[in-house]
């Protein structure tokens, strides 16, 4: 036994399940972000949405009334992800090296997250990064000013989309979504939930 | 290099192109279009014409009528408005050109 949703797409009436409902809502709501900034947005998904309707219209007869999970994923494998819809590079693509930009790591500072940051720029351990620091601080003392004005000039990482570029990934819902994710459990740690 | 991005690149570049050939013929419901389109192995899903589809409208190259559906809602036929059509002369000479350039090229290369 399952919950259903009654929701209107496209001016039809259908009974969908709960799970399902809340996949074809993140579907379609993803659509609207890789579309934002177009501003004929929500005409496209207009016909997006009358699509998806019509395709529902089909799968149903008298012996079937309620919209599933595997109706949804049919229907969204037959119109494509988010990202191709919004015709940005298909995923797959191997990011770039200029993807990658330096900032400021403050969820692994000690200090100001500047070797934390350039470690994750440069995907090493940040350990051997305030090593080499640490030496070039107690060797000559260059390396204090170095630290400070890095700190100055290099921008803290704040939104996920710039954490994933620190990281070299793309910036794509899958991994904005995976990120907030992770951060989401790592906080769940912390408190001890 | 990826050459399945390089494909889908190219495939890209000439899609606009291709929804304008297609409705030179008749005007066309958007899953029409698909069809010959995805049988051209030009596109693969459909979300990726909706966008196109509002884009060329919104540019005067095309025009559209509602039209009732025995399956669900009413739908949306294209067509090429006059400006569409002078367009897609233009696209013709250059796909001409393209192909010409092309061949030229690859038969120095033999």
């Amino acid at each position: 036994m399952k919950i259903t949703v009654n929701i209107n797409l496209g001016g039809y009436a259908f009974n969908i399940d709960e799970d399902a409902y809340e996949r074809l809502r993140q579907y379609l709501k993803s659509i609207e972000m890789v579309l934002s900034g177009e501003n004929s947005a929500a005409e496209i998904i207009t016909d997006i949405e009358g699509r998806v309707a019509e395709l529902f219209r089909m799968r149903m007869n008298t012996y079937k009334q309620v919209i599933t999970m595997k109706d949804v994923e049919e229907v969204m494998a037959i119109l494509g992800s988010p990202e191709v819809i919004g015709g940005s590079e298909p995923s797959g693509s191997e990011p770039g090296r200029s993807a990658r930009r330096i900032y400021r790591d403050a969820d692994m500072r000690i200090f100001g997250g500047v070797c934390a940051g350039l470690a994750a720029y440069l995907n090493i351990d940040p350990l051997i990064m305030r090593i080499i620091f640490v030496f070039l601080i107690i060797a000559g003392g260059i390396g204090l000013g170095i630290y400070l004005v890095l700190w100055l000039v290099l921008p803290e990482a704040k939104t996920t989309a710039q954490k994933l570029e620190m990281r070299g990934e793309d910036v794509t819902i899958e991994n904005i979504k995976d990120s907030v994710k992770r951060e989401f459990e790592t906080v769940r740690k912390k408190m001890n939930l | 290099m990826n050459t399945d991005n390089t494909k889908a690149q190219m495939r890209k570049g000439i899609l606009e192109y291709c929804i304008l050939a297609v409705l030179s013929r008749n005007s066309c419901y958007a899953i029409d279009i698909i069809n010959e389109l995805r049988k051209a192995q030009v596109i693969v899903v459909e979300g990726t014409l909706y966008p196109l589809l509002t884009r060329q409208k919104n540019a005067g190259l095309l025009s559209y009528r509602w039209e009732e559906s025995p399956q669900g809602p009413p739908r949306k036929y294209y067509e090429l408005t006059e400006l569409g059509k002078i367009y897609l002369n233009d696209l013709d000479k250059v796909w001409e050109e393209l192909v010409d350039s092309v061949n030229q090229i690859r038969g120095k290369n033999k």
